[in-house]
């Protein structure tokens, strides 16, 4: 299930979703003005001292607007109605064009499409992702070159979010302004710091790297603007697929299985033959998903680490052995996310050290140690 | 002396204890202890504080948003929809007597009575919003149409409170979802369209059907 190819399930569901969002036109004033009055009992402009009615950008199932208060520099962001409750309908919508992309049956999908209406929901839940960014910009704010815009949750409710303005550009508007080789690696570095902080110490990842939710602010840091979409790892996840990465265990083909097993990538009922032919797929899979942390540095500028990358999807989307539902749920949220950072930095140019946050202890179940 | 506010709050109060209306104006004027005539001072009948209900609720809407700070700054679409927004809002602290009043006239197209007195009140405001549109150039001045938008707003407001009685989503959200698309609608057939170059164009064929 490790595969490139589902790794496109939840990307292609939510393309599909914010774009029936997105088509929606802006709200209107009134509404937004309607919107604060159910939540507040006031309206916009009794609560802040300045509120811009028109908003400024959309957000992915929402719009921007922009505010000030005591001086401070606001983004309101502004939930479209409806939007929880057409969630699952919607997905039903989408469902056959991704059977048809990924050409697999409705019923091997079926444990994957929860897991994405689950992460779709947590996103629609204004009130959860204000208590989580407040929560991990607080753990994660000892870490360099990143920052958090402010959160204020009394002026936030279901469907609104009041937080500070990050001043910024968007990677794609950074890249244009040719940045330095130094200040790229400062840039990666603080993603890698941030991702491998929030999946090795909190076990919980911020699993949308999408570059719309990064600001490069005028400072030259890190700003991370959206945790709408969180993913939990637990345990029984975390222990064996990480140590597969971080460890020794890929060197010995019976732990490799014990782990592959766990990670239901190899099922009971699998035939000596299909157990090879996975052992052996997955197996590189995994070696080259764990390159990067197979030396203390790793320069994601290399095209060739990226050639491989994309060259191996390729080659196993075509694959049917591939056509079916492999690996538990989730894989697709942790692949999306180390993807996705590995795409950025790649965007990047970035050298990173990648041996920082590494979890040494917690993997190490007495009989493998971690790759120094 | 009771006053028409306090014989309407008596009335919603006995409507939504009671699951009914009283037997007669005599039970009702005994319970507020006040005399018969002085309740037909104020009302003819229970159907006619009904009807005062709505016919308030639109106006105390209309005046309380046209106190809102933005409201200068608004187009008559905005206008519209602050009104709709502002109108089930403020239903909300009456929402059981309201759909108490409306039960008898779920089904149908056509106005519910109890309607019947609100209606010249929408009519103004939105005759007053459709002017100004008309002005400012937001809104298409046709002959025969312009006259009959207001009728289209009166459609909207009757589809819209029943839609809002029926609803039963949290927050009635499904409501402001309805508002904002069916005024969306309406007022981009308001406005300059290719609707108004195709009837141009059908108008030119029909007078020139002789060349095809």
């Amino acid at each position: 299930m490790l595969s490139m190819d589902k790794n496109m399930l939840p990307r292609a569901y939510v393309n599909k979703f914010t774009q029936s969002q997105y088509n929606a036109p802006p709200l209107s004033g009134p509404l937004v003005v309607r919107t604060f009055t159910r939540h507040f009992g006031k309206s916009p402009e009794q609560i802040y001292d300045r509120f811009d009615i028109r908003s400024t950008h959309a957000a992915s199932i929402g719009q921007v607007h922009r505010a000030e208060l005591n001086g401070r520099q606001l983004a309101v962001k502004i939930q479209y109605p409806g939007v929880g409750d057409s969630i699952s309908s919607d997905l039903r919508l989408v469902k056959p064009f991704a059977f048809r992309l990924l050409g697999m049956s409705e019923k091997e999908l079926n444990v994957y499409m929860q897991e994405v209406e689950e992460r779709l929901l947590e996103e629609t839940d204004y009130e959860l992702e204000v208590r989580r960014s407040q929560e991990f910009s607080q753990a994660c704010s000892h870490l360099d070159h990143v920052v958090f815009p402010k959160y204020y949750p009394e002026l936030s409710g279901p469907r609104v979010i009041t937080m500070g303005w990050l001043e910024g550009l968007h990677l794609k508007e950074f890249l244009q302004t040719n940045p330095s080789q130094e200040v790229r690696d400062r840039l990666g570095q603080a993603l890698w710091d941030f991702y491998n902080f929030q999946q090795h110490e909190l076990r919980a990842v911020h699993a949308d790297p999408h570059p719309g939710n990064f600001l490069i602010t005028p400072e030259g840091n890190l700003g991370v603007i959206d945790f709408g979409c969180i993913k939990e790892l637990p345990d029984e996840f975390y222990r064996p697929f990480f140590s597969l990465i971080l460890s020794d265990v890929l060197q010995d083909r019976e732990k490799t299985l014990r782990a592959f097993r766990e990670l239901e990538m190899i099922l009971p009922q699998d035939s000596p033959a299909e157990i090879e032919f996975y052992y052996q797929a997955y197996r590189e899979m995994i070696g080259l998903f764990a390159r990067p942390y197979a030396t203390s540095e790793f320069d994601f500028s290399n095209a060739s680490f990226f050639e491989e990358l994309y060259g191996y999807g390729e080659r196993i989307s075509k694959m049917p052995e591939f056509k079916q539902a492999r690996g538990v749920k989730h894989f697709i949220y942790v692949n999306r996310t180390n993807f996705g950072l590995y795409t950025i930095l790649h965007d990047l140019k970035a050298k990173v050290r990648t041996d920082r946050y590494r979890p040494a202890a917690a993997l190490n179940n007495g009989s493998t140690s971690p790759v120094q | 002396m009771a006053t028409a506010t306090q014989i309407q709050k008596g009335y919603i109060d006995y409507v939504l204890s009671n699951g009914e209306a009283p037997k007669s104006v005599y039970v009702f004027a005994k319970r507020l202890k006040i005399a018969e005539e002085e309740f037909y001072l104020h009302f003819g009948s229970f159907s006619s504080i009904e009807k005062a209900f709505w016919a308030d609720a639109v106006s105390t809407v209309v005046q309380a948003i046209r106190q809102q700070e933005v409201w200068p700054s608004f187009s008559a679409r905005e206008k519209v929809l602050s009104f709709f927004y502002g109108f089930t809002e403020f239903l909300l602290k009456n929402r059981s007597f309201a759909v108490y009043t409306m039960k008898a006239y779920r089904q149908g197209l056509s106005a519910p009575a109890v309607l019947e007195d609100a209606k010249p009140a929408f009519e103004a405001f939105a005759e007053s919003v459709i002017v100004e549109g008309l002005e400012t150039g937001e809104l298409a001045d046709r002959r025969f149409f312009t006259k009959r938008y207001k009728d289209a707003l009166w459609v909207q407001f009757c589809f819209i409170t029943r839609f809002w009685i029926n609803d039963t989503s949290a927050a009635f959200s499904k409501t402001d979802e309805a508002i904002e698309k069916g005024i969306t609608v309406t007022f981009d057939l308001f406005q300059h369209s290719p609707l108004d170059n195709l009837l141009d164009y059908g108008k030119f064929l029909s007078r020139n059907g002789r060349f095809v």
